[in-house]
């Protein structure tokens, strides 16, 4: 057979060599269905992670805006990222959440209703998945805004969110640093827009790839700016960085967008004066900071019990 | 929230499905015989030429097509699009897509053979729909077991079995009395169902076997072994062979149909999951993990494969429109 999609047969080698001889060594062949779903995810994540080192890492040695004795601290976003790219924490917030979704549709389906999505809502998007999918990055990315925002207003939400903000050597993957309860927020909260306009389709996973790259760019040590009109289209590792900016950390901040800066611009929350500021959050503990993954994740926590 | 009756597509699509209107193929020459292939992880079907093995063009669907059903007219290809809670209608000549109506969870489904119901298994959402075949309305809602995943009916309708893939069991549903007969245990991860002969064969997907089932009362006959993975199971048109995909494995097991004797193992890489047999001979499957369709020619073992989208899932082949053996083998109402 000659190779036709590399991610897929990448994906279907992986799932039948190791994948669906696990499920079947362990009696959970009821998952065979969905779990060619989280191996295309994983292996999609992996790329993703190979694409930002490929050019994070160049760019980050050439221009960078901090340069650090020590890339200790880095090594435990090295180990965020891979939680989160290669489908560890979806695969459990999945699993957490499954029974109370099926519920959910379950009930809406028993009163006459399944769940609307952006085709049914405007049935002329219907056959037309590239503006479909452009539509769904656009609202997802509006409501990834909101999320941000809100998770920096509500100190409650934002003892948790420090995690993400607590690091001072801020590079492409710092990106997936989060508590895992804030990423399970993150969740629910895609789980409500769902619900409200639908799950985007998966047809096109090369450009979630590069939407979730941006992401990563975004964090990068780079000194890099768009330039006037480009700083406006697309979130820049010095747009972000001025979120990231120790002055900026905590309840009132700028910059929220992920993708896209529009949302900013439109709600008044944009600053393009910012010119690459010191990271962190100074009112962080300092094992939020540097310390190894458990130590932050525990954290957080007490800093969301002393924030209630 | 979307109501559930008709969709504006699917009222207009339903005078064509309920046979009062004429096809609405594009006039465009004689088609050819087409292989539609759905693509349960690219939101699309893809349509292939069976002469010249090339794929012609796809139809969009909602988010995850994955198993047809042809109505008791053969006018009509239903194909289930389950994430997409949608139940779409294509021409099964053409394989142009028609429009398509809201129905939750539409995963597995079959028409029953004498043509009054459609079972629709809602494997997300752990409930069995059975609907009027006419009117596509819901006449009963079962919640019998988690997951349920593949069915068949006994000759006279009078019962449909449903494998149920995570309580690993089989539930018997009397369609007269629209209530549950039995249940019973059949092995871990249940998929596939065939009525054969007088029993039920269930394909144990946790496992490396058939079960044969008593369809009076459940009870576990006795097992034939198979390859890991059994996933499905399918009667060649002539009826004298059984074919069944291991989608651990990667094989297909033949069997002798009568004495469900082993008669031969044929290695089929990449998840085979459905298949459909042409009037050639040949065996179309498509290869669930392998973003492909395999021809095998089981004469003489040559396998020719053709591309298609990512996660190949159900597959129909538009001569069972004049094929009655392979029609009847499948038992199309």
């Amino acid at each position: 057979m000659l190779p036709a999609h590399p991610f897929n047969d990448l994906a279907g080698w992986v799932e039948q060599v190791a994948v669906l001889p696990l499920l079947y060594r362990f009696g959970l062949m009821q998952w065979s269905e969905l779990s060619f779903g989280w191996t295309l995810v994983a292996i999609y994540g992996v790329t993703q992670m190979l694409l930002a080192y490929a050019v994070c890492v160049p760019l980050e040695r050439a221009m960078p805006i901090e340069r650090w004795d020590s890339r200790r601290v880095v090594l435990v976003d090295v180990f965020y990222t891979f939680l989160a790219r290669v489908g560890v924490l979806p695969v459990m917030t999945f699993v957490l959440f499954y029974a109370a979704q099926v519920r959910l549709d379950g009930f809406l389906a028993d009163h006459g209703y399944v769940p609307p999505m952006l085709e049914t809502i405007f049935p002329p998007l219907f056959g037309h998945p590239v503006i479909t999918f452009a539509l769904y990055a656009l609202i997802l990315d509006f409501a990834d805004y909101w999320r941000h925002r809100l998770s920096h207003r509500f100190r409650v939400w934002y003892a948790l969110h420090a995690v993400h903000h607590a690091q001072r050597q801020m590079t492409f993957w710092s990106d997936d640093r989060n508590h895992v309860l804030d990423e399970m927020i993150g969740f629910l909260w895609f789980m409500a827009v769902g619900l409200l306009i639908g799950i985007p389709p998966l047809q096109f996973p090369l450009l979630v790839l590069i939407l979730r790259f941006v992401e990563s760019f975004s964090h990068a040590n780079i000194r890099l700016s768009f330039g006037r009109i480009g700083e406006r289209l697309l979130v820049s590792p010095r747009f972000h960085r001025a979120h990231h900016g120790i002055l900026a950390a905590g309840e009132r901040s700028i910059n929220y967008g992920a993708v896209f800066p529009f949302w900013d611009m439109l709600f008044g929350t944009a600053d393009f004066s910012k010119d690459f500021a010191p990271t962190g959050d100074p009112e962080a503990p300092e094992a939020m900071a540097s310390g190894g993954w458990v130590a932050q994740q525990w954290s957080g926590l007490v800093h969301l019990v002393r924030s209630i | 929230m979307t109501m559930l009756p008709l969709s504006r597509r699917a009222l207009l699509a339903a005078p064509a499905f309920l046979g009062l209107a004429p096809s609405l193929a594009r006039a465009a020459g004689p088609t050819p015989p087409i292989c539609i292939v759905l693509d349960s992880g690219g939101s699309r079907v893809s349509v292939i030429d069976m002469t010249t093995r090339k794929v012609i063009h796809t139809e969009p669907t909602l988010r995850e097509p994955g198993h047809w059903a042809l109505t008791p007219d053969r006018k009509t290809l239903l194909i289930a699009d389950a994430s997409g809670n949608a139940l779409f209608f294509f021409d099964p000549v053409t394989g142009r897509e028609r429009g398509h109506k809201l129905i939750p969870d539409p995963y597995q489904l079959w028409f029953s053979p004498d043509g009054k119901f459609l079972t629709v298994n809602c494997l997300r959402l752990n409930h069995v729909d059975i609907y009027h075949a006419d009117t596509l309305t819901l006449a009963h809602r079962f919640r019998a077991g988690s997951m349920p995943s593949h069915l068949s009916y006994t000759p006279d309708s009078r019962t449909v079995f449903v494998s149920m893939q995570d309580s690993g069991t089989l539930v018997a549903i009397d369609l007269a009395t629209m209530r549950v007969r039995w249940t019973a245990p059949v092995g871990k991860t249940p998929a596939g169902v065939m009525w054969h002969d007088g029993i039920v064969l269930v394909a144990i997907m946790g496992s490396d076997h058939l079960a044969v089932v008593d369809p009076a009362n459940g009870k576990l006959l006795r097992t034939v072994l198979t390859d890991k993975g059994a996933h499905n199971i399918f009667l060649t048109p002539d009826r004298s062979e059984l074919y069944v995909t291991n989608r651990v494995a990667g094989s297909l097991t033949v069997l002798d149909a009568k004495s469900l004797g082993f008669k031969r193992r044929i290695p089929m890489p990449g998840g085979p999951d459905d298949l459909c047999f042409a009037p050639d001979g040949r065996l179309w499957i498509a290869l669930r993990f392998a973003s492909r369709v395999a021809v095998l020619d089981p004469a003489s073992g040559a396998v020719d494969h053709i591309t298609v989208g990512r996660s190949p899932h159900g597959i129909y082949l538009s001569t069972l429109l004049t094929d009655t053996a392979a029609r009847t083998a499948m038992r199309l109402a």
